[in-house]
């Protein structure tokens, strides 16, 4: 399993695996360069950065950990990322529950990249491949217009 | 004579004495002397041929009267001539005269005749042009008849097309007027009652989206998500 993998594997979102590729980076950073400061990591972040797995982290050495990272973010940027527009604002905790049902209906390690847009008023649209599919009550609403006028129009009358 | 003596001896002397004087005085003799004779011999020759001359003068004065006398025996033999020619002229010309007055007369005659026959042949080609003229002017105003009625039949026939066409193009006019305008009622009508049904949806989307926000927990939220996730899969939007 090759390292993009193994990050992938535990993290769903695009904002995620910028924001952890910069922790791993900070991370080794502060243990081959400057050992004598003292690490700021958020509790969340430790807990990911402990459920690596040993030879993943023990891969990176003061010699290769500058063209590891720069391989990683090419890579992330050639990725296929699936983007998602919620009409509510989510936490992490949410994106990732979204991203692992994502994952499980889709049977594939999708990245997301999750947008905010209110006027969906629920459900979601989705863009893959720079196509856009809207499954929101929005669209739901749009589909429906004439029917909808219709029943409008009769109390109208 | 003494005197004449005394003077002749002063002079004789003087002259002796004076050579150059003597000499002249000799030529001036001389020169006298010829001149007296050239003198005489002139009157001599002047009276011989005044002589001469009155014997031509004569002859020729004869001559002259003689010449006289035969030019009036000429002149009279020449007047007696002229009295007869003038005579003879005179009847001639008379004669002349009678035979000219009566060709002339003759000539007046024909001519009368000639200008009554052509004042006759004239009258009678007025009188037949006029009778052409009255022809021509019935057949004219017959013609002009035909023309002007024909022209009005024609002028009537247009009018009335005219007329007919006019009031076609009126009538499609006012009708594509009235089409253009229930058109754009029809539009303005259209574009607000679109307008109304926009704002219904807005105002039913807006609602929804307060209403929900406020009854819709977050698991129903996510659990409309899945479905779209589901949906999305059933649809292979996502390969």
């Amino acid at each position: 399993m090759d390292t993009l993998s193994i990050l992938l594997q535990t993290t769903c979102s695009l904002l995620s695996l910028k924001y952890r590729l910069r922790i791993l980076r900070s991370h080794f950073n502060q243990i081959f360069f400057s050992p004598a400061e003292s690490e700021q990591l958020t509790p969340d972040d430790l807990a990911w950065l402990n459920s690596l797995p040993k030879p993943f982290l023990e891969q990176f050495n003061q010699n290769n950990l500058s063209q590891i990272m720069t391989d990683l973010e090419n890579n992330i940027s050639k990725l296929q990322v699936l983007i998602l527009y919620l009409p509510f604002e989510v936490n992490d905790r949410i994106v990732e529950q979204i991203g692992q049902k994502t994952r499980i209906i889709f049977s594939q390690l999708l990245l997301l990249d999750i947008k905010y847009d209110p006027s969906l008023i629920a459900g979601c649209a989705l863009v893959w491949k720079g196509i856009l599919r809207d499954y929101s009550l929005k669209a739901k609403i749009e589909q429906e217009k004439a029917q909808i006028l219709e029943s409008f129009k009769k109390y109208l009358r | 004579m003494t005197f004449e003596f005394v003077t002749i001896e002063v002079m004789s002397a003087y002259l002796l004495e004076n050579p150059v004087v003597l000499i002249f005085t000799i030529f001036a003799t001389v020169a006298v002397f010829l001149y007296l004779r050239e003198y005489n011999l002139r009157k001599k020759f002047e009276s011989a041929d005044q002589k001469t001359l009155d014997e031509f003068r004569q002859k020729g004065l004869e001559a002259f009267h003689q010449s006289i006398k035969k030019s009036q025996n000429i002149l009279g033999e020449a007047e007696l001539e002229g009295v007869k020619v003038v005579a003879d002229t005179r009847f001639a010309t008379s004669k002349m005269e009678q035979d000219y007055e009566k060709n002339l007369q003759a000539i007046v005659a024909q001519s009368q005749q000639a200008i009554t026959a052509a004042q006759n042949q004239f009258l009678e080609f007025i009188q037949s042009l006029q009778l052409k003229s009255r022809q021509f002017e019935d057949i004219s105003l017959k013609k002009g008849e035909e023309r002007i009625n024909r022209m009005f039949g024609t002028l009537e026939s247009n009018l009335s097309d005219f007329l007919v066409s006019s009031e076609q193009k009126t009538l499609s006019s006012i009708e594509l007027e009235l089409k253009a305008a229930r058109n754009l009622i029809e539009n303005y009508k259209e574009q607000q009652l679109k307008l109304i049904d926009e704002n219904i949806i807005a105002m039913m989307e807006q609602t929804l989206n307060i209403v929900l926000a406020k009854k819709l927990s977050l698991k129903d939220q996510i659990d409309l998500v899945y479905e779209a996730l589901e949906r999305a899969k059933l649809e292979k939007f996502v390969v």
